[in-house]
């Protein structure tokens, strides 16, 4: 019922008429140039990504550290597609209701149930900014452990300086308990926040495998763990 | 740099003719803090009492040198591009890029536009390192995009939208701007769609609001965290760094349609050039 059907069939048709063999619009004229002005505002996006000025407007041939090439990491899944909305809007009830249904599908939950892990290294995690990064100065994920960038968003212990695009998470564990559903909520959030904010501006740490579940472990013992500095 | 302030005077004199003279950079910044409550704009008092004494005003005057000097295997100076206004018309220029030019049929802006006054009319050859060396104070890029830009200093961001290409471009940046991809999910609007917010330490500029957003797309400026001047080109590479994304080729098209967009979202609003940032 996600629209994963009309998504997916509508970003079957738009592949196809951006690459199929002929490119309906992005068939060059007689001088060999290709009509910006024939395409709309989406199609032409999208050429400018992935093809025009010989390959594209980035450095699409580059390695991911997940595999693939840059080209791969560029293409859209139906989530990212569906949230891409100028002005920062919300899409339609029907479809924000099919983005939770599949959010939820997409969470993985540890064999015997939600464990907290160290806190220390949890600590050390929500702070670092490294992983994933590419391009000029690409993270080399055999040098350091990916980090999971919580503090770009959000304050948590106050010894270190956090962002406020999230809400301040300081005392976490200490004023809403250790319970299994503020575990499974604190857990599903970090996995796939788009099961309770559709089209949040936080990542998917888990469904999109920027996080193991160790890792995953340690953040959230970092969150609810009483010795953390988190709830002093 | 103190040492420098001394001077700081006679090089707003020297490099001013008239309009963007009249109002220093920091005084075009004062203008925008009064006029609206920002915490962007505002954040760093260090740096406002630092701008008069910006060392960006150094390369300013370095790439006036660099701009009237016979270069090239061609040996004409730069007098004889064209930046959108007319051979050599550099004031008011760089706020009205990026813009279509006939001559090449394209939309572009300042940086591919050196480079391609630097090829086609001083005959450097495109692998050239004064062509192709776009970071750096030291670099003839930075010093040239920096006294071409300070020509528009005070004056209203206001690229022209009539060409149909210019339209295109816009638009086609306005999709990139929104548009979310790679491991972090992120587009733009992530990390500048709301006032007041921060990363980490630093406030960011937010889009919708054009009084922020003509500080934040004021390029070049001095990088104080990187101790070099910066231009647009680097800004983009730095942002899509952040957000996982890979790297977008310095004077792509895809990079001239945001920069399209992005100069669109400050219309109206007046440019503070050379900047001074973070
Ligand atoms: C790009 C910014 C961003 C990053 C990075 C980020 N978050 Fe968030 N987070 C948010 C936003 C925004 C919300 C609020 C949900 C919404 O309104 O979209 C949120 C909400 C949350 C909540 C729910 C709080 C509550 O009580 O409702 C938790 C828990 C959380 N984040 C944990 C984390 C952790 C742990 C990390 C690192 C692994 C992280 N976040 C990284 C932006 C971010
Ligand atoms: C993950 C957060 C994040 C995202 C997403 C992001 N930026 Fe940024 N951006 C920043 C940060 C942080 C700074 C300020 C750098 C500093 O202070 O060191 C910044 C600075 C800027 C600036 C200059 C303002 C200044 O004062 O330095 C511009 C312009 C800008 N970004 C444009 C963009 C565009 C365009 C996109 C989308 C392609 C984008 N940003 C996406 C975090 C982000």
């Amino acid at each position: 019922m996600f629209k994963k059907t009309s998504l997916a069939a509508g970003v079957a048709a738009f592949a196809t008429i951006l690459f199929a063999g002929g490119c309906a619009f992005a068939e060059a004229d007689k001088s060999g140039q290709v009509d910006y002005t024939a395409m709309t505002p989406h199609e032409l996006a999208e050429y400018l990504i992935f093809e025009a000025n010989d390959g594209g407007g980035f450095n699409l041939a580059q390695e991911m550290q997940e595999g693939g090439t840059a080209r791969d990491r560029m293409q859209q899944d139906e989530l990212q597609k569906a949230c891409s909305i100028i002005g920062d809007g919300k899409p339609d009830e029907e479809t924000m209701a099919a983005i939770r249904t599949a959010a939820q599908e997409s969470i993985v939950y540890p064999e015997g149930g939600i464990q907290l892990g160290n806190w220390e290294r949890g600590r050390e995690l929500a702070w670092s900014g490294f992983g994933y990064r590419v391009g000029h100065n690409y993270d080399d994920h055999n040098v350091r452990e990916v980090g999971g960038t919580c503090y770009n968003c959000h304050q948590f212990a106050t010894d270190r300086t956090g962002g406020n695009v999230g809400p301040v998470l300081t005392g976490y564990g200490k004023m809403r308990g250790t319970s299994e559903p503020i575990l499974k909520y604190v857990y599903d959030m970090i996995y796939n926040p788009h099961v309770y904010f559709p089209c949040t501006h936080m990542p998917r740490f888990g469904s999109s495998g920027f996080l193991d579940k160790e890792s995953i472990a340690d953040i959230m013992a970092y969150m609810f763990d009483p010795e953390s500095p988190v709830n002093e | 740099m103190f040492r420098k302030a001394l001077l700081a005077l006679p090089v707003a004199l020297a490099l001013g003719a008239t309009a963007h003279a009249e109002k220093a950079p920091e005084e075009v910044l004062q203008g925008l803090i009064d006029s609206i409550d920002s915490r962007y704009l505002t954040q760093s008092e260090m740096n406002i009492m630092m701008m008069p004494d910006n060392p960006a005003l150094w390369v300013g005057i370095d790439g006036e040198e660099l701009f009237h000097a016979a270069r090239g295997p061609n040996n004409v100076s730069m007098e004889a591009c064209d930046f959108g206004k007319g051979p050599g018309v550099l004031e008011g220029a760089y706020v009205e890029m990026p813009r279509y030019f006939e001559d090449t049929g394209k939309v572009m802006d300042l940086e591919t536009r050196i480079m391609h006054c630097m090829t086609e009319v001083q005959g450097f050859a495109a692998d050239d390192p004064a062509v192709t060396q776009r970071h750096g104070s030291g670099s003839d890029h930075m010093k040239l995009q920096t006294y071409i830009a300070m020509q528009s200093n005070a004056m209203e961001w206001n690229n022209p939208l009539d060409h149909p290409l210019e339209k295109a471009m816009r638009d086609a940046g306005e999709v990139l701007f929104a548009r979310r991809a790679g491991m972090s999910d992120f587009n733009c609007y992530a990390c500048h769609g709301q006032s007041g917010k921060q990363v980490r330490a630093s406030v960011l500029p937010d889009a919708n609001v054009p009084e922020d957003w003509t500080k934040a797309i004021s390029w070049p400026a001095f990088r104080v965290g990187h101790d070099n001047v910066r231009s647009s080109q680097h800004r983009v590479r730095g942002c899509y760094y952040q957000m996982r994304q890979p790297g977008m080729l310095a004077g792509s098209d895809a990079s001239i349609a945001l920069i399209s967009y992005w100069t669109d979202m400050a219309r109206g609003q007046p440019a503070i050039l050379p900047d001074m940032k973070r």
